[in-house]
């Protein structure tokens, strides 16, 4: 560091104001008030740029976490996310005091391995008093049906996380730990690759250590695991869905590892073997990282009401088909009550005192705790033994008398669940907020990862920090940001390479990497996304038709709205039994745009659509999640542009939205793999568009009007269609219907024409069944065929004549059985090729009581 | 005594179930009384999984799984065991008091005591509750040997309870049971196990046969015979002993043992998931408790 070496005696004031509080430990700043030595360079540097700088940085942190799609807690709505809050100044940690830390995690890891193989095994902690039996045997964690499990290698338990915070003695200690499906790994790595982007040479000279190391143990770990071997084992992420909180994560690491993502009904237990579903048939699964809850995991012999399992998984691990990781079973090891007793467990099993020491910890279960804990409740946490979603610590502190009288009541009454920890105010470090250096109060999540023996541990970490100094509650559901985590390297000559690598977002593709659900997905964003165009392009249509600059003939303005109705299929809309909707059209064309509850609208089509991308969002690139970011943002402002009453020029407001999606069309051609998913993706889009085509002509041009408002009409379809510039250019004339019909129906040139997505569909239905190698065709295709046929024997004259009692009817004929034949095309794809999922039912129930 | 025990098991239903996942807690386990000679197993359709595994119990289970469709599922299971006789009454005036029976679960000198205190925690049926503790205090005065309290108090869930299959089904709760004096073999057995949980002593459900002698000078009816349940309760440093609530006694020679846990819903004779099958099945339970000429 060459700034040290000019400059020998460092500036001892902070260069940015920053002010920590009185007898509290500071991270950066020690009680001299003076800057701790392996803080210098980043404080100076960050000094040097200036507060301005360093906010415009962290805004462009955020939008780069918000295109990466990086969001915690998403609930209910997919527009609904909130984006992952980082602070652009890390948390430093000195790379001695790190290596402590790192033995230390690392012990305790080893520590709780052993714990968890004895209480599924011999239980001699019990049996030698060391645990009392019903610390264990009453927590809802034990599961009594994972007894005797046990996977190849050395350890049991893959992943460790811990929470630390350092006291006011500046002693780090560990307040609670992960052991089920830890998160924040997968953030972790997110933060240093946003923050190596915003503040590149700042990382760069900090000699900070890489985080990829441990996922590459990681990696290295669970491939390890597979019990058979030869050829490339198949490991699998295993989320409960979209809807999780950390689904981001889920994704972004099945990226970084090359795994598939999948849901519980992507996975099916047969003949003792677990197997994923997908589009050509049934592939074994070796290995799960599971970040799903145990009890969550089998309804056949845990939770039998849970929907986000595997039937049958505990019998495959059980007889050793596949590996589960973390092993079922593991959330016993949360129980915080394990912190009062790990000295002791640390002496028993490795004969020596545990290098990282946890917070004090009472369990109510014990009658002297219990006593201490009910007469020094407003010092004291209070967390239940049994984590439960959406349940967090209660501090004494905050709480009156009447409140305190209710929890002594509780805690007598149900010791065993309760447990009591000392409240030690976490350190704070400095943090971002509002262009000020303010003391955010620190919490530290480190992760150790099983690897040859012994346990890697994450150079680095997860630091949540709360948003104001007097809060000691840390958590992301509670508003708090996070941090990048510098361990800083103490030997200079080291190499260190700072750029991480970034995550695969292309992998290379195969059929069977992918679970038939995503594909299904993939399938549906491109229809949702077809449909919501072309109501899009109605609408803009109508309403510049509306406003035009000659006052519309009645008969076409009702007919323009009764399509708008029919090709959206959102009724009753504009039709002949509400006459009053044409009276003010704009509310009802509003909603048509705007409400997202109804079907049909252009929102609620685009909820669908990018509902369906996050459940294949491990397949989109990195561009198309910030064209949806767009979209969504176009999406919740519209509301705003299209205020009613105000209406200037409402299809402006439009045009973004069209411009999203043309661009996610766009990137699915030129930056998808040519695999199973891009093929489903571009079959749903011809066949939406296929059909939005029948219905849009069917609306416009089969009513026989006078020539003038026909005319009106037709060039109201060739706008839809984008083809009135070309068609002025090829006919140069007044818009006529036989050329028209050719031009929307049959010109193979045309990329919007029905002709020419019959001809993709078809052959992408080919390729699928194996091109040349299979003569017989499929019944899909069969259908498709049937559709094609009809189309190639028609004539655009015909079609545009009228017959004897003055009706269009061969043009409504031919439309009206596309539309069906096509329906039936699309319907015979999702039976052929995706799962449908049927729910189980237990043949007892065996769910007694008031269990949860 | 060798008995043979066949249990057939018959489930049919109203559509055809597309796959099923079982685990039939149906294999007679060893004890210090009884030992399983042999057991077989048949399930129709084939299976296209059966293991045999050992619980958290060292109760024996088969689990299965079927994936072809079938309408009818049949599990038909024999066994042989080797029961010794028992004596008809032992002495119940030896063994720990009730007030010694506290202290030395509480001190838990020995592994034994230590592990069976598992059996005084609340378990998926059975909660203790005061009700149950009230009922059940008077019979427990702190002198008294354990064992002679709790044989009182078989006798009295004998004579205060009424025996009605009509009443319960697996699901109706316990206070129910207290509130009308109405049960079966299961409702009693857990009755008296959430008693004694409630006053503090170990007490875990037992699922197994019972032999049924045909009065006298008649045929034994084929398939006449049912699972049965009944209790046992832990006395610090003497072990378990069993009592039988239904029939006011306890078991000796003619109790066979399936398998034993903190209650039913450890030792569901046979518990599974089905696909498919339609909103109707029915279920046929058959069992023949035979002596064998030894």
């Amino acid at each position: 560091m060459a700034t040290n070496t000019l400059n020998p005696s460092p500036p001892p004031e902070p260069l940015l104001p920053y002010a920590p509080e009185q007898g509290r430990y500071d991270e950066a700043v020690g009680a001299d008030n003076r800057i701790r030595p392996h803080w210098h360079y980043v404080l100076d540097a960050l000094a040097q740029l200036g507060v301005d700088d360093l906010q415009s940085r962290q805004q462009k942190a955020q939008r780069i976490l918000r295109d990466d799609g990086a969001n915690y807690q998403m609930v209910g709505q997919p527009q609904n996310n909130r984006v992952w809050g980082l602070d652009p100044i890390p948390l430093l940690i000195d790379g001695e005091q790190w290596s402590g830390i790192e033995a230390g995690l690392s012990e305790r890891a080893e520590l709780f391995d052993l714990i968890l193989r004895d209480l599924y095994g011999p239980r001699e902690l019990i049996r030698h008093r060391i645990l009392p039996p019903e610390l264990i045997l009453a927590h809802a964690g034990f599961l009594r049906a994972c007894h005797g499990l046990s996977m190849p290698g050395e350890q049991q338990l893959i992943l460790h996380a811990v929470d630390m915070v350092r006291g006011p003695d500046g002693q780090m200690q560990v307040v609670a730990d992960r052991t089920q499906a830890p998160s924040g790994a997968g953030y972790a790595l997110e933060n240093r690759t946003v923050l190596s982007r915003v503040l590149p040479s700042l990382i760069r000279d900090s000699q900070v250590h890489r985080l990829a190391p441990f996922f590459h143990a990681l990696r290295r770990k669970l491939n390890s695991l597979a019990r058979n071997g030869g050829g490339m084992p198949r490991v699998v992420i295993l989320t409960p869905g979209t809807y999780s909180e950390t689904y981001f994560e889920h994704t972004y690491l099945a990226n970084y590892l090359g795994y598939s993502l999948v849901q519980g009904g992507d996975l099916t237990v047969r003949d003792g073997f677990v197997w994923m579903k997908s589009l050509d048939g049934l592939h074994r699964v070796d290995v799960i990282l599971r970040r799903v809850d145990d009890i969550w995991c089998d309804p056949v012999e845990l939770r039998g009401d849970s929907r986000l399992g595997v039937l049958g998984l505990l019998e495959a691990v059980r007889a050793g088909n596949v590996v589960v990781a973390n092993p079922l079973g593991s959330g016993v090891l949360e129980n915080p009550a394990l912190l009062k007793y790990l000295p002791r467990i640390s002496e028993f099993f490795l004969g020596r005192p545990l290098a990282l020491p946890s917070a004090r910890t009472w369990w109510l279960g014990d009658p002297a705790d219990r006593a201490h804990v009910l007469t020094h409740l407003p010092q004291l946490i209070i967390k239940p033994t049994n984590r439960r979603p959406g349940q967090h610590a209660v501090y004494g502190a905050q709480l009156d008398e009447t409140a305190l009288a209710q929890w002594r009541r509780e805690l007598s009454r149900n010791p065993t669940q309760w447990v009591a920890q000392q409240a030690n105010p976490p350190s704070t470090s400095p943090t971002l907020q509002n262009g000020e250096l303010r003391p955010g109060p620190t919490v530290l999540r480190g992760f150790a990862v099983a690897d040859e023996g012994s346990y890697s541990v994450m150079s680095g970490g997860l630091t949540r920090v709360a948003s104001f100094a007097h809060q000691m509650v840390v958590s992301n559901q509670l508003g708090a940001t996070s941090k990048d985590t510098w361990v800083l390297a103490t030997e200079p000559h080291r190499m260190i390479t700072l750029r991480e690598q970034q995550p695969s977002l292309l992998t290379g593709e195969q059929s069977s990497d992918l679970p038939s659900r995503v594909v299904e997905n993939l399938f549906w964003m491109g229809r949702y996304s077809e449909r919501a165009e072309s109501a899009t392009r109605l609408l803009r249509t109508t309403f510049m038709q509306l406003n035009g600059a000659s006052t519309l003939p009645e008969s076409v303005r009702r007919q323009l709205l009764q399509s708008v109705t029919e090709v959206t299929g959102t009724q009753p809309g504009f039709g002949a039994q509400n006459p009053q909707a044409f009276e003010n059209p704009e509310t009802e064309l509003l909603g048509i745009i705007l409400d997202g509850g109804r079907f049909g609208t252009v929102c609620s089509n685009l909820l669908a659509m990018l509902s369906c991308t996050e459940e294949a969002r491990e397949m989109l690139s990195a561009d198309t999640h910030r064209v949806l970011s767009d979209l969504r943002d176009t999406l919740s402002d519209l509301p705003n542009q299209l205020q009613p009453g105000s209406l200037a020029a409402p299809e402006e407001a439009l045009d973004p939205l069209i411009t999203s999606l043309l661009a996610l069309s766009g990137l699915s051609q030129e930056s998808m793999i040519r695999g199973f998913g891009w093929r489903f993706l571009e079959m749903g889009r011809r066949l939406e568009r296929a059909l939005q085509t029948t219905l849009l002509l069917r609306a416009l041009l089969v009513p026989v009007l006078d020539d003038d408002a026909e005319k009106q009409l037709l060039e109201a379809a060739l706008m839809c269609g984008e083809v009135l510039v070309t068609y002025r250019r090829r006919y140069r004339s007044q818009p006529e219907l036989c050329s028209a019909l050719v031009l929307l129906l049959l010109d193979r040139s045309n990329p919007r024409s029905l002709q020419y997505q019959l001809d993709q569909l078809s052959q992408h239905l080919y390729e699928l069944q194996g091109g040349a190698a299979t003569s017989l065709l499929s019944e899909e295709r069969r259908t498709l065929l049937e559709a094609l046929t009809l189309l190639q024997l028609s004539r655009a004259e015909q079609l545009a004549e009228l017959d004897e009692q003055g009706r269009r009817q061969p043009l409504d004929l031919l439309l009206s059985r596309l539309f069906e034949r096509l329906s039936a095309t699309a319907t015979l794809i999702a039976e052929h090729y995706f799962v449908h999922q049927r729910r189980p039912h237990q043949l007892v129930n065996t769910r007694w009581g008031d269990e949860e | 005594m060798i008995y043979r025990i066949r249990h057939l098991t018959r489930y049919s239903y109203e559509q055809p179930v597309s796959q099923c996942f079982n685990r039939a807690h149906l294999l007679p386990r060893n004890t210090a009384s009884q030992r399983c000679l042999d057991s077989q197993i048949e399930v129709r359709p084939k299976t296209s999984w059966l293991r045999e595994h050992r619980d958290y119990f060292g109760n024996r289970y088969c689990y299965f799984m079927l994936h072809e469709p079938h309408r009818q599922l049949e599990l038909d299971i024999t066994s042989r065991i080797d029961v010794d006789p028992g004596q008809p009454e032992i002495a119940l005036d030896l063994g720990c008091s009730i007030r010694e029976a506290h202290a030395r679960l509480e001190r838990a000198a020995d592994e034994e005591t230590l592990l069976a205190r598992e059996f005084l925690l609340d378990s998926p049926m059975v909660r203790a509750s005061k009700q149950l503790r009230d009922y059940a205090a008077p019979s427990f005065a702190t002198d008294r040997t354990l064992l002679s309290a709790v044989r009182e108090l078989t006798c009295r869930i004998y004579q205060d309870f009424t025996y009605d299959p009509e009443f319960s089904t697996i699901a109706t709760p316990l206070h129910d049971v207290l509130s009308h004096r109405r049960g079966v073999c299961q409702d009693f057995a857990h009755l008296a196990i959430a008693c004694l949980r409630a006053l503090g002593f170990p007490a875990r459900y037992i699922s197994g046969y019972l032999e049924t002698l045909p009065p006298p000078g008649q045929e034994k009816l084929v398939g006449a015979d049912a699972s049965h349940a009944w209790f046992s309760v832990y006395s610090p440093g003497d072990g378990w002993f069993e009592f039988d609530p239904t029939n006011n006694n306890m078991p000796a020679g003619q109790h066979i043992v399936t398998a034993w846990g903190r209650d039913y819903a450890d030792v569901t004779p046979l518990q599974g998931i089905i696909f498919d099958g339609g909103s109707e099945q029915t279920l046929e339970v058959s069992v023949d408790v035979t002596r064998l000429p030894g």
